[in-house]
């Protein structure tokens, strides 16, 4: 196959509380992510799907497992390596669209770059050719707060992909907004998807959402419970989907 | 009660968000009560009634700017509290509150505040009284054992100002409380929504605040007659609204201009730290514009504090230029006087003249004297020679004439050409001014003339001439010693002098240096604090925008960096308009008071630089904290 693994799990471990008080939350989670993936997890509250999240994209620490991203333990590395991976090969978008209300949206896109230190002239080139792909390019010299939510989220995915990261961490991306510019944005993921092969974890509690995903995985209790793969059209991948979580039960919120 | 208990709760939950705000204000009272201290507890009348009474005078007038700045202060600090506290208070709507109830508990937290400023205040200004005492005399060289010692009134009169003041905002915030409704309540604290402010809005702030600018500048060192003062003030005015311009349209203009050329702002951290500054800019222009002013403020007080010392010397060298000064009917009486002071002390030098005592009447001059004389050419230059006094003029014409005055401690009048003097009713224009001290002390009692050897024969009818015998001694403190033979002949002169060159008239002026000194210091840490507790203020604000950054996963270094870059903004910008202004306050100084400042100039506004350099690395460090940049 050629296809490149990007994330691999092992026996991911997560515990809470101070000594003698633990919870599991996350009881040995194995999972792999190739480039060109596109991955919904699911779960009900509480199941684990948001510290998992946070876990495989840095952010948080596991108790125990292995993650290896790009052939690296992420465990195992430094401050500095950690960060560069971060700013490199991950993009993420938050559930409250996490722009920043003093920048314009293109200076908000185009963030990421310029703090890299990448000339003017390309960052700003790319500002343009990813509003242009999201349908931003006319609100690029707003501010966050002159926008809707949906325009806000998929800036916010503008920004995360500007960086040609190789996977994107999304956390509950259409939380937030209404049924349409939910739909909008997840066409734009799997635009992104398809045309830049860039791989795409994405945590949600929403089936329809899960629907545009390649692949479907189900946590509960903090265990992977099954997997499901899209066939042919989206509509039957979300009936199987619903027809799943009613026979898991528990609350998917 | 329970209303009580949540105001508590409340204070001490965020008693670290206005740590610097206390500190602010407790400085600020510190201030005052030293200062009032030194009036009520008589440390300066050792120095004589009069000194006293000076002092007091200047410092009732350093205690009312003191006071306006204490205005300033409290209605910035309240006002911080209103914004910051409704938002929160807004919550408890929620739970029932009415708003009379949420407007006591907000007064009660911010009272709160105001006696916790005072009581620290007040606290370490009786605690560092005695050494302020101590180090003003030091400063000034005036040696007098002080004892510890404070007074109650000063205490009573300081708490009777700032909780007036202080009370008057609270109310202001409770009636604004009472009348906001609830939304206002909750959006109050989101009311940072940045809107760009129009372009031609700024345009014209920046051309008005510049022409306002340099007109103010231009009257500050015009020169002139009686007008100087009436344009010094003006200039005052205009300065402080141009630097309010400047600030106001000018800067953010400029930065939003920059930052519309993506080219330039997409460079690494700027697009970060350009952004924020914009935006901040517009919120935080009017403390950058009063931080100027302040440092404008340190800058005239240090100049003038130099200028003092200057003068002040300049007047005891002036006054010592001779110990005995007698003015005689008699022109004989040289050899006999000369032989009566060499009893008891040495002769250095000794000098001889002719003075011929006009009446006033006779005369119109720009100012008017009561005792006016008038000098022929050939005796001052004469006496110049004998004194071992530098003289340079040429003889006047006929229609000529040079005056010889003392020196001032100031003057408003800059422009000292072409005046005329009517001496009955004849006018000579007045060719010289100098203050070189030819007679001494007389020179402060009498305004004196010199007139060509021919005027002067001309002018004998009109007066009494009396002749001015002065001489020098070797040891100027031994003068008593030769009193009591000059009194011998008290009978054959009409006046005596005797300078005590232990003198303490003008001593208040030394005190005068040392408080200019202190208020220096006092500005430049009142404006290096008002940025400090801005910034530490902000970093709150900028909390969550970091911690987003650090969830995408930038490098606190990089973070660290762009928070380092706009807090250099903050504190360049007023140091960079100040530094350019007070070339200009202090070259009015120097016309006023003359004397050569430049580098008193030059040294203030490094001092200014050191002090912020360090308060600037401080407030990198605790925004750093209080943003959440962990490294």
């Amino acid at each position: 196959m050629s296809e490149k693994k990007i994330v691999e799990v092992k026996n991911l471990v997560k515990d809470y509380g101070v000594r003698g008080f633990q919870t599991r939350v996350l009881k040995g989670i194995d999972l792999t992510v190739f480039n060109n993936d596109f991955i919904a997890i699911m779960g009900p509250s509480g199941s684990g799907k948001t510290t998992l999240l946070n876990i495989i994209s840095s952010i948080d620490k596991p108790t125990q497992g292995t993650i290896t991203m790009d052939g690296m333990d992420l465990l195992k590395i430094s401050n500095k390596e950690l960060s560069q991976l971060r700013r490199d090969k991950i993009g993420f978008v938050f559930q409250d669209y996490n722009l920043l209300d003093t920048l314009t949206l293109q200076d908000n896109i185009a963030l990421p770059l310029s703090l890299n230190g990448i000339s003017g002239k390309k960052c700003k080139e790319k500002t343009e050719e990813l509003s242009e792909l999201f349908g931003l390019k006319e609100h690029l010299m707003k501010y966050p707060y002159q926008l809707s939510g949906g325009q806000k989220q998929r800036g916010a995915a503008c920004r995360a992909l500007i960086t040609e990261p190789e996977i994107i961490f999304a956390d509950e991306p259409t939380g937030a907004l209404d049924s349409k510019a939910g739909k909008d944005l997840l066409e734009c993921l799997t635009m992104v998807n398809e045309k830049k092969k860039t791989a795409i974890l994405m945590v949600t509690h929403d089936a329809y959402c899960a629907s545009y995903a390649k692949d479907v995985y189900l946590l509960n209790d903090g265990l992977m419970k099954c997997r499901l793969s899209k066939g042919n059209s989206r509509k039957e991948f979300y009936d199987s989907i619903i027809d799943m979580q009613a026979s898991m039960g528990g609350e998917f919120l | 009660m329970s209303t009580m208990k949540l105001v508590l709760q409340n204070f001490k939950h965020s008693i670290r968000n206005y740590f610097s705000l206390i500190l602010s204000l407790a400085f600020t009272i510190l201030v005052f009560f030293n200062f009032l201290n030194l009036i009520f507890t008589d440390t300066f009348l050792i120095l004589g009634q009069q000194n006293k009474d000076y002092i007091d005078q200047i410092i009732g007038v350093i205690s009312f700017v003191l006071v306006c700045f204490m205005f300033c202060f409290i209605w910035y600090a309240t006002n911080v509290f209103l914004t910051k506290r409704k938002k929160e208070i807004g919550i408890y709507v929620f739970m029932g509150l009415n708003n009379q109830k949420i407007a006591k508990m907000y007064m009660l937290e911010t009272v709160l505040v105001g006696v916790m400023a005072f009581a620290f205040g007040i606290f370490f200004g009786v605690i560092t009284a005695q050494l302020f005492q101590m180090i003003l005399l030091a400063v000034s060289d005036i040696s007098v054992d002080i004892s510890f010692r404070f007074s109650g009134k000063s205490i009573l009169l300081v708490a009777l100002i700032y909780f007036a003041i202080y009370f008057l905002f609270v109310l202001k915030g409770y009636i604004n409380i009472v009348r906001s409704s609830v939304l206002d309540m909750i959006s109050a604290g989101r009311q940072n929504e940045y809107l760009r402010t129009k372009s031609w809005m700024l345009v014209l702030k920046t051309v008005l605040g510049i022409t306002i600018l340099i007109q103010g500048y231009y009257l500050a060192v015009k020169e002139g007659g009686m007008e100087v003062m009436r344009n010094i003030m003006m200039a005052t005015v205009l300065v402080v609204i141009g630097i309010y311009l400047l600030f106001g349209g000018f800067l953010p203009y400029l930065f939003q201009k920059l930052a519309e050329n993506k080219l330039f702002l997409y460079q690494k951290e700027r697009n970060l730290w350009m952004n924020n500054v914009i935006f901040r800019m517009k919120k935080n222009y009017r403390t950058y514009a009063m931080v100027c002013v302040l440092m404008l403020c340190a800058v005239t007080a240090l100049a003038t504090s130099f200028a003092m010392k200057n003068r002040y010397e300049r007047i005891i060298h002036f006054r010592n230029t001779y110990t005995y000064q007698i003015l005689s009917e008699k022109s004989d009486m040289q050899e006999r006087l000369e032989e009566l002071i060499e009893k008891d002390n040495t002769i250095t030098y000794e000098t001889k003249t002719p003075v011929l005592m006009l009446d006033a009447s006779l005369f119109d001059t720009l100012f008017s004297y009561t005792n006016y004389a008038v000098i022929p050419y050939s005796s001052i230059k004469e006496l110049a020679k004998d004194a071992g006094l530098e003289f340079s003029y040429e003889e006047p014409k006929e229609d000529e004439i040079m005056k010889i005055s003392h020196v001032y401690l100031l003057s408003i009048i800059t422009d000292r050409s072409s005046v005329d003097v009517i001496i009955n009713d004849k006018v000579y224009h007045q060719v010289v001014d100098t203050n070189t001290p030819y007679l001494g002390y007389l020179q402060e009692a009498m305004s004196f003339y010199v007139v060509n050897d021919a005027e002067y024969e001309s002018l004998l009818p009109l007066g009494q001439q009396l002749y001015a015998y002065n001489f020098s001694i070797a040891d100027k403190y031994n003068f008593e010693a030769s009193i009591d033979e000059l009194d011998m002949v008290s009978d054959a002169y009409v006046g005596r002098v005797k300078i005590d060159p232990a003198s303490s008239d003008i001593e208040w002026i030394k005190v005068m240096y040392s408080i200019c000194v202190f208020m220096f210091l006092v500005f430049i840490i009142a404006s290096a604090c008002i940025l400090f507790m801005k910034l530490y203020n902000d970093a709150f604000e900028e909390r969550e925008r970091y911690l987003v950054l650090q969830k995408l996963g930038f490098d606190a270094e990089i973070l660290g960096r762009a928070a380092g870059k706009e807090i250099r903004v903050a504190y360049i910008c007023p140091f960079l308009v100040m530094a350019v202004s007070s070339y200009y306050s202090v070259h009015a100084l120097e016309k006023m008071m003359f004397t050569n400042l430049k580098a008193i100039n030059v040294i203030s506004v490094g001092i200014i630089f050191v002090f912020f350099l360090v308060f600037y690395e401080i407030s990198v460090i605790t925004y750093r904290r209080n943003a959440g940049i962990s490294g």
